[in-house]
């Protein structure tokens, strides 16, 4: 019987255990879900407290950054203001420890630049690798991107891809895209060869398919470009709207937007869709 | 001649008994396993894997090296003490500052051969994971770089040695004696960042003064810059520091250690033993 009394107890606390760390690992999940990269603190602080362990915080920081953003890929477009602010010093503190790790910038342009269209983040973050990686020339090219597609500044994104276009191991083409960016050219194509070099870069697959998407869509609005191109040089007229291809048999049916928009003829002849590439 | 022949018999002895301490395993265990998880750690990352394990390896091995002299070699050093078995070494025909160069380099001969288990062990790992993925994510790993790296961490643990030779020599409990060296170690990895600082930023901000610059510089030449040994980051980029830098680094280590020895046996002379 002795045993029984010294089980009993034992079996109360077990029980007891179970069921507080049930409570505890659902208070933590919903925590955790909530915004648990805001802990990150600047690496004013970060830095000297991390001691010799600098390049391991960064991993372990850059770790954190992949596991909040990696599944929340979904709700991303929901981010306000204050989680992008978060993400942002999260990789400012990634560089600032190591300053020669490109998975914190390719994260910038990836995320600040595409998805939250922070642009003024992701240069801040590209420069600071320009710096420090100046040999790397996805580096310029990034930021000439940014230039570009974002920002509109075609002098200095032709000037950002020639400098990528000189350093070791640039693909053939900016040299050439740099030349051509001189005057306006399409868009589209641009972004076409930006997303299939980061999609060449990208081990996650949950990124991966989302940069395919995106992709998909810059195809088919490439493709309309070419066709009212085509329109016009046939029928020595603007289309009115896309619609128009389809009566003038160049095209047999508008593509269906893969974010669920609708793409339609802006005036300057630009082709536009309404899901701003965020899914509807 | 004969003072060697004491100094190795005393180095002998102190790493037969490091060897034999408890701790010792423990530690060895934590960092081979810590080493073990890095396989699954690294392919955790999506780029640069070769980054991360050089990281996580060089990491492992330095915070095994900490452990290693904060919990067995300060023990090594205080036991006699405490357990009064001072008495019957100093009672042989040896100098107390034989006693004092015969256990640092006892300290020093177990430091550097856990590293060299660690060191073997962890470059095995890194050659299967190196092995097991693709080229592309190993661009700038390097094998020179890695060594080199160790070789600092070594360099490191010289020098954190000869502090805690230097605090046992002066402090009445191994307590104390990790108190300060864990000190020393925290102010030492920190010191550069602060010099940096207070004669940059906040020279521009205007929150410097000449004092606290001075104060800073007197701080420098006392404190031992022990970050100038982490090379873990350049190290996991396969950028090798320069022969220059290396050589410097060697003196710095060399004289400083010198340094501590010559203070803390000058120091243990004049200690009596109640």
């Amino acid at each position: 019987m002795t045993w029984v009394k010294r089980f009993i107890p034992l079996l109360f606390l077990l029980a007891g255990y179970q069921i507080l760390l049930t409570n505890l690992n659902t208070q933590r999940s919903l925590y955790l879900e909530k915004d648990y990269i805001n802990l990150t603190l600047p690496s004013q602080f970060t830095g000297p407290m991390a001691l010799e362990f600098k390049g391991l915080t960064s991993d372990i920081l850059l770790f954190k950054f992949m596991t909040f953003v990696g599944s929340r890929t979904d709700k991303i477009a929901t981010f306000g203001e204050e989680q992008w602010g978060h993400i942002n010093t999260t990789l400012q503190t990634i560089t600032d420890l190591d300053p020669y790790f490109w998975d914190a910038y390719l994260f910038a342009e990836m995320f600040l630049a595409l998805q939250a269209g922070r642009i003024k983040d992701a240069n801040h973050l590209l420069q600071k690798a320009r710096k420090n990686i100046p040999n790397e020339w996805r580096v310029p090219f990034y930021i000439g991107f940014n230039h570009y597609y974002f920002q509109k500044d075609y002098k200095q994104a032709a000037a950002y891809f020639m400098e990528a276009s000189k350093l070791p191991g640039a693909q053939s083409y900016l040299a050439n895209l740099a030349a051509r960016l001189t005057v306006f050219t399409n868009q589209h194509q641009v972004g076409i060869i930006f997303l299939e070099e980061m999609i060449t870069e990208t081990n996650d697959n949950k990124m991966k398919a989302s940069l395919e998407k995106r992709l998909l869509t810059l195809k088919m609005m490439a493709f309309l470009n070419d066709k009212v191109t085509l329109y016009r040089e046939k029928m020595h007229t603007m289309p009115k709207t896309l619609n128009e291809l389809i009566t003038a048999e160049i095209i047999s049916e508008l593509p269906q937007d893969p974010y669920g928009g609708e793409f339609i003829l802006l005036q300057n002849g630009q082709i536009y869709t309404t899901s701003k590439l965020l899914q509807q | 001649m004969k003072s060697i022949r004491r100094i190795v018999a005393l180095t002998h002895i102190t790493f037969i008994e490091g060897i034999r301490d408890r701790a010792l395993y423990g530690i060895t265990i934590v960092a081979l396993m810590m080493l073990a998880t890095n396989i699954l750690f690294t392919n955790l990352f999506g780029h640069e894997l070769g980054k991360i394990m050089v990281d996580l390896n060089l990491s492992t091995i330095s915070f095994a090296g900490l452990l290693l002299t904060f919990f067995v070699n300060i023990n090594l050093m205080s036991k006699d003490i405490d357990r009064q078995t001072i008495y019957c070494v100093l009672s042989k025909p040896f100098s107390r500052g034989e006693y004092i160069v015969g256990k640092y380099l006892g300290l020093l001969s177990l430091m550097i051969t856990a590293i060299f288990l660690l060191t073997v062990c962890s470059g095995g790992i890194a050659w299967f994971v190196k092995n097991s993925v693709a080229d592309y994510f190993f661009r700038t790993f390097s094998w020179t770089c890695y060594a080199q790296a160790i070789l600092y961490i070594m360099l490191m643990f010289t020098m954190l040695n000869a502090v805690v030779i230097f605090f046992s020599s002066i402090s009445t409990s191994a307590f104390l004696t990790v108190l300060f060296s864990v000190a020393t170690y925290i102010v030492g990895q920190s010191i550069e960042e602060v010099a940096f600082f207070f004669k940059g930023e906040a020279v521009t901000a205007g929150y410097s003064s000449k004092f606290n610059e001075f104060l800073i510089d007197s701080f420098q030449y006392v404190v031992p810059n022990f970050s100038a040994f982490d090379i873990k980051t350049m190290a996991s980029h396969g950028k090798l520091m320069s022969m220059n830098h290396t050589i410097a680094l060697i003196g710095y280590t060399v004289i400083y250690s010198l340094l501590l020895l010559f203070f803390a046996s000058h120091i243990f002379k004049r200690r009596e033993f109640n």
